[in-house]
């Protein structure tokens, strides 16, 4: 009874202490896995999968917005050391391949320049900011499998204008365009490998829910594929006083079913995925799929099976009809899970376009290696309004811009005055050309963007292996607010996930297009100079060193005959097989001062001297005896 | 009576109890002292691919095959540092995307679903090659970009691409000699950073490679002699180059055969081409090597020493399990009754700002050095005109 004391005691502490530490737990987050479809009037149909992870982290613990994460669960931890390590406040990572076609498709719900786009707001607190980039660019290669760490200075800029925080920018949050770092790598290329640690992130993996349908062979066979990865501190509720963390991560791909099929526009996901949804994550709270059939009326094609509901949306004046399953509530079968098919009765018909009320293109104008111009065509398709813009463009060093001339004016001739024009000018080596435009489209015009620019010349050794391939100019930015939803597939938004996105209204949306990426190529040596060179010189040298040296070092005698037929055995076997020599050897009794004119036969020459001539003696016999030393 | 029979009984069943003990101890001592034979307790692997260009699709694909064949065995993704110089999967020539194939008949996809390359494009340099195995990287560089390994790891190393007598070609570019790469295992030595390393080497004129080698505890494997060239597999008529080198294609043969418990022995592997399928001989080299080649296991150094339970115990997943979850005042350490400022987004347009930061900026800005030098040029001027 006494020892029974002591030990209850203790487990009661014990007990107490596994409570205190089960309530002492981490804090809350959340999880919600979305995938639109939408199947354009072109033929193509676009899947955008967006996984959100909501963070309920205390911001204000260090100051200066600075955040303390710990006790992970939903949120990935390899990406939260990451962003705690360098302090950043927001990150945006997309990497593309394929080019988004605005004038076909429309708006995507989250813009993405081909290639690698990386842009960060670093927080109020850091000294360092180009250290904290520095640290960042490396970390987040090894994180993605991508070549992230070629970003440095020559190819980072810190716009002012466009490329403002997403997130929350008031108070802790920095807002000064010092904080801010944008880079791209327009050669980036997107594969397998960036999609598996992508995955990796997600907290059901590729087991379940909407990430079961990734199969890289199907993803990769796309005309636009491209992975995103967006972290930014969010309202945590409408009254905004607290600040959530939200790490957004998107898939986007345009499948082209025409193409492979001949002309039907037949689409399911177990032959686009390769699979069907099997369920839902068990993590998430929201779990759906939204198909668009807008065009049901006008297209006509039969989705099956059935949805769980049909919403309706609107804004201004925009009708969109979703059908929405939601995995939670849809009732799965055992064998087959939920694939979403969609037939067309006819094949696809191309019916005419309408492009969106504004889109850009660029292209490289000018010939030769020296010089070379840029233009960019902003289309305002829109009969009364006009629209004001920020159009973002940024060259490399070795691309450098003449702001002279730079020509801002419409197809018709007019000239369009910038509101605002802020250039930074980039440094040999050092910087990259920064130019940021402010200005007015006039309604219904095209306007042009035009400069020139001169070529630089490289040091042999700053050309990359394949150097004739050419040199990539990242993708102009235009960030523009629009007053009137146009043809946007999800607007975009402030708030999280798709489903706030599409049941939105709102009167003003933030617009950010990304043009093309331009190739261009340098004056490029030749590389295979200096080996044409050396073989060129080194044939040379044997040829005519070897044969001045013959002429400066040897010399002839003449031999008794003979005395040489009297050699034994030896000279028998010699003059066997120099009994066809002989006749020369007659031959070269009439021209006595003909030097050999092969220098490799040295051994010969010899030999031949030795038959040529009788009686004639050039040399004096002591000579002739250190000349023979010096041939023998 | 009974009792002396029952004790006897008892004391045959103790001394069958005793032998058996004997017995199972000695196969226990025996697996015991077949932890400590081989003397690693991690293995790595180092695949590199040095060329570059889409009709050398095949040394990707030799490296691809390696790859695949180490991680089926047991090496993790963060112990294999895969460098390719180019990428053939996403490649826009390649018509099956994501894929990389051994064999025209599309047998087997050896870039697979979950491939991780840590050095790509023109990342694969002599420099980096060299750094990562001798461990002197920039302290920026991640942790799967680097080869950790002490002195218990046994590391794959494998080359493939295109080579000469003593030197091997990167991307084009560059070359590494025999020279440098022998010295490399030398400083890998000196700093403790391998047990045992096996060196495989795809190229022409292969074994040239290997012949400055002068470190312990490395064996060597050339797929052909100075002077031969390593020829290649077959052509797959719808990507329009050779896919596969021969030594690659039946050394991935004979890998897939090779399970994670195999018995299979280095002598196995020594003979996977012979000369009337590979056309080149492949050479061996043994002489730095203390333990028997007949006795070293092929998993030593493709295969994996990791100790891992599996557990066959489910957990079910509830949905929306927030009971262990805080929020907001009820977490412990938050700052409550504090009075919060309201936080909002940025403004995604600031023109009028920056117009305004603009416009009030001074035009003109004379720096004190200017102004001084033209008033003191003024006044030489006029006192000049005066005098």
């Amino acid at each position: 009874m006494a020892e029974r004391g002591p030990t209850l005691l203790f487990s009661v502490f014990f007990c107490l202490l596994c409570y205190v530490f089960h309530t002492v737990a981490s804090t809350k987050d959340e999880y919600s896995e979305e995938l639109l479809i939408i199947p354009f009037r072109s033929g193509q149909v676009y899947s955008h999968f967006e996984f959100t992870t909501l963070w309920d982290v205390d911001f204000a613990q260090g100051g200066g917005g600075r955040y303390k994460l710990q006790h992970f669960r939903l949120f990935p931890r390899a990406l939260g050391q990451v962003m705690t390590e360098y302090r950043v406040q927001e990150m945006h990572l997309t990497l593309t391949q394929g080019m988004w076609q605005q004038d076909k498709w429309g708006y995507p719900v989250t813009s993405a320049a081909p290639g690698a786009e990386l842009w960060a707001w670093f927080q109020q607190e850091v000294d360092d900011v180009d250290q904290a980039w520095f640290g960042l660019t490396n970390a987040l290669s090894g994180l993605f499998c991508a070549s992230l760490n070629f970003i440095d200075s020559t190819s980072t800029a810190t716009p002012h204008l466009s490329f403002r925080p997403q997130g929350l920018a008031e108070g802790l949050f920095s807002t000064k365009p010092s904080h801010l770092r944008y880079a791209t790598l327009p050669r980036e290329n997107v594969c397998t490998e960036n999609l598996t640690p992508w995955k990796k992130l997600l907290p059901c993996s590729t087991r379940t829910g909407l990430a079961a349908l990734f199969h890289a062979g199907q993803l990769y066979n796309t005309q636009y594929s491209s992975l995103g990865v967006h972290l930014r501190p969010v309202c945590r509720n409408d009254s905004c006083r607290d600040a959530s963390l939200e790490l957004r991560q998107v898939l986007s791909t345009v499948a082209d079913p025409p193409a492979t099929l001949n002309g039907k526009q037949d689409w399911s996901m177990k032959r686009y995925f390769s699979r069907s949804l099997s369920g839902p994550c068990p993590m998430a709270v929201t779990s759906r799929v939204y198909v668009d059939v807008t065009t049901n009326q006008t297209s006509s094609f039969t989705l099956k099976p059935e949805p769980t509901e049909l919403k309706l949306t609107n804004y201004q004046g925009y009708n969109r009809k979703l059908a929405v399953y939601d995995l939670w509530s849809f009732p799965f079968h055992k064998e087959h899970g939920l694939n979403v098919d969609m037939k067309w009765k006819k094949e696809v018909s191309y019916k005419e376009l309408f492009p969106p009320r504004l889109y850009v293109h660029r292209f490289v104008t000018g010939y030769g290696q020296e010089h070379g111009g840029i233009m960019s065509l902003l289309y305002n398709r829109h009969p009364y309004l006009e629209q004001q813009i920020i159009y973002m463009e940024l060259l490399p060093w070795f691309t450098r811009m003449y702001l002279h001339t730079l020509k801002v004016e419409t197809t018709e001739g007019n000239l369009v005055q910038p509101l605002l024009t802020r250039y930074t000018p980039g440094r040999d080596r050092q910087n990259p050309y920064l130019l940021e435009i402010v200005l007015t489209l006039p309604p219904d015009s095209t306007t042009r963007i035009s400069f020139s620019f001169e070529r630089a010349f490289l040091k042999w050794t700053e050309y990359p292996p394949d150097a004739n391939h050419g040199f990539y100019i990242s993708s102009a930015v235009l960030t523009t607010i629009l007053r009137q939803a146009d043809n946007f597939t999800v607007p975009p938004h402030m708030g999280s996930g798709l489903q706030s996105g599409l049941f939105h209204s709102s009167t003003e949306f933030p617009l950010r297009l990304h043009t093309e990426t331009l190739l261009i190529s340098l004056p490029t040596p030749d590389f295979s100079m200096p080996y044409n060179v050396i073989c060129l010189t080194c044939t040379v040298i044997a040829i005519a060193f070897g044969s001045l040296h013959n002429l400066t070092t040897r010399r002839f005698q003449y031999t008794d005959l003979k005395k040489a037929n009297s050699g034994g055995m030896r000279a028998w076997l010699a003059q066997l097989f120099g009994r066809g020599k002989q006749a020369t050897s007659e031959d070269k009794l009439r021209e006595p001062g003909k030097e050999s004119e092969d220098p490799g036969e040295e051994s010969e020459t010899s030999e031949e001297n030795d038959y040529i001539g009788e009686q004639r003696e050039l040399v004096t016999p002591r000579v002739r005896a250190e000349s023979d030393k010096k041939d023998r | 009576m009974a009792a002396h029979s029952g004790r006897n009984w008892a004391g045959l069943m103790f001394l069958c109890l005793l032998f058996v003990s004997v017995a199972a101890s000695s196969n226990v001592e025996d697996q015991v002292g077949g932890f400590f034979k081989s003397g690693h307790t991690n293995n790595w692997a180092v695949l590199v691919c040095t060329s570059r260009f889409w009709f050398n699709y095949r040394h990707i694909a030799n490296t691809l095959s390696v790859y695949r064949s180490v991680k089926r065995l047991g090496i993790p993704d963060s112990q294999i540092i895969l460098m390719l110089a180019d990428d053939m999967a996403c490649n826009p020539r390649n018509p099956r995307p994501a894929t990389v194939f051994n064999n025209a008949n599309q047998h087997i996809n050896v870039y697979g679903d979950n491939v991780e390359v840590d050095y790509r494009g023109y990342e694969v340099t002599v420099e980096n090659f060299i750094r990562v195995l001798t461990g002197r990287l920039p302290p920026s560089t991640p942790r799967s970009k680097r080869l950790l390994t002490d002195d218990r790891s046994n590391v794959l190393v494998y080359m493939t691409g295109h080579g000469g007598e003593g030197f091997l070609k990167f991307q084009d570019a560059e070359e590494i000699s025999n020279v440098e790469l022998a010295d490399a295992f030398q400083q890998m030595w000196q700093k403790n950073r391998y047990h045992e390393i096996l060196f495989m080497i795809d190229t022409c004129q292969a074994v040239s490679m290997y012949h400055k080698f002068y470190s312990p505890n490395v064996i060597g494997i050339g797929s052909a002699q100075v002077g031969e060239d390593s020829l290649s597999h077959h052509v797959d008529p719808s990507i329009g180059v050779y896919i596969i080198d021969r030594y690659t294609y039946y050394l991935l043969e004979f890998l897939e055969t090779v399970t994670p418990d195999s018995k299979k022995t280095l002598a196995d592997l020594f003979r996977v081409c012979p000369k009337r399928v590979c056309v080149s001989t492949p050479g061996v080299r043994t002489d730095l090597f203390t333990r028997d080649p007949n006795t070293v296991l092929i998993t030593d150094f493709f295969g994996s020493v990791r100790n891992v339970e599996i557990t066959t115990e489910t957990i079910t997943l509830k949905r929306n399990d927030t009971a262990q979850l805080c929020s907001g005042s009820s977490c412990p350490g938050s700052r409550r009754g504090k009075r919060r400022k309201k936080l909002a987004y940025a403004n995604q347009f600031p023109v009028e700002a920056a117009y305004e930061e603009e416009v009030t900026k001074p035009q003109w800005h004379f720096p004190m050095y200017f102004v001084a030098a033209l008033s003191v040029f003024f006044i030489t001027v006029v006192s000049a005109f005066r005098i």
